[in-house]
């Protein structure tokens, strides 16, 4: 966690008087808290949750799944309670469905009708998740799509695309690379990416998370 | 065939499948009040004032112009805005007098030299 500005109510660190839209936001916010219908409290509470949810969950789940068979396959086949041992908390009744990633098949993750995204994995989604251009073509064009993130797949490696909903969010289990063998768990964390676990990217020696 | 039919076939959301430009794959962080947006609309739904069907509906309600135009978190408070007063939580009025306030103070004390 860092210990940056934890005013979160007004300050956003620019000079720039608020746009309309940021106008809009402190106006309802504050009539609600007046209403005493939420409180201040409990925004900036959601906010450190917010900040606490980074894809480094989701990379330390895959590496473990990488080097526990055990956990790995209690991971396919419940997402969500495979997650839980790591103390990650889900909202909702949402299910995490988590697409592994083989030598015959490469899983990509979207949401065409909005945002849905892993996020008690993954934290909050990229701007090209929730825009037009992912979102429409995710699941007509995958390759293509894949190819605009430079990830290349072969004819002979099927392509399918989870469309997550509000209840139902999916995560990719990547492959593990080659020339990994002697990695510990927290090294293999380290390559796995959130756009691996979204299914854009491969993990990579060449590609490591920033410490 | 009228070029509206798609118009009726496919809500503002529902854009799987359909021609879209190359995708722009360059990150950046989100601005405090697009965060804060994002905490209030959790709130909202631990609060059962909004749930996250309402939330997409509201969105869609926006219309395909308004969707088109305005950016992720744009869309959210413009459609929260929306449904609370449909479900009578707020008022037009609360929140015209509001918005005003908040513009009167911000004009005294810009964003990030507010107390």
């Amino acid at each position: 966690m860092s210990d940056h500005n934890h005013d979160h109510e007004v300050s956003d660190g620019s000079d720039d008087a608020p746009g309309y839209y940021e106008l809009l936001e402190i106006t309802v916010r504050e009539l609600l808290i007046e209403k005493q219908l939420i409180t201040a409290a409990e925004i900036r509470r959601q906010l450190d949750v917010l900040d606490s949810r980074t894809p480094a969950m989701g990379a330390r789940i895959v590496a473990r799944a990488w080097v526990d068979p055990a956990f790995k396959d209690r991971l396919l086949a419940d997402g969500r309670k495979a997650c839980e041992e790591f103390g990650v908390t889900f909202y909702d009744d949402t299910s995490l469905i988590v697409l592994e990633n083989t030598e015959t098949e490469h899983n990509l993750i979207c949401c065409t009708l909005c945002s849905c995204y892993p996020r008690p994995v993954l934290g909050l989604p990229p701007d090209w998740y929730k825009q037009k251009p992912y979102r429409a073509r995710a699941i007509s064009e995958p390759r293509k799509v894949l190819a605009e993130f430079g990830t290349i797949v072969p004819d002979d490696v099927s392509v399918r695309v989870g469309d997550s909903t509000a209840m139902m969010r999916f995560m990719v289990l990547p492959r593990r690379p080659e020339g990994t063998e002697s990695f510990r768990e927290e090294e293999l964390a380290a390559l796995v990416t959130r756009d691996t676990m979204i299914g854009v990217a491969h993990p990579s020696l060449n590609a490591r998370n920033p410490e | 065939m009228s070029n509206t039919r798609s118009l009726i076939e496919r809500l503002p959301n529902d854009i799987g499948g359909v021609p879209a430009a190359k995708i722009d794959t360059t990150d950046r962080e989100l601005e405090a009040w697009e965060k804060r947006c994002h905490a209030l609309a959790d709130v909202l739904d631990f609060r059962k004032l909004i749930n996250t069907e309402e939330k997409r509906c509201g969105v869609e309600a926006l219309g395909s112009d308004l969707v088109a135009k305005l950016s992720y978190y744009e869309r959210w408070i413009v459609a929260f805005a929306n449904i609370l007063l449909r479900k009578e939580v707020l008022t037009p009025t609360e929140i015209a007098l509001k918005l005003q306030e908040v513009q009167a103070r911000s004009q005294i004390h810009p964003a990030g030299t507010a107390p």
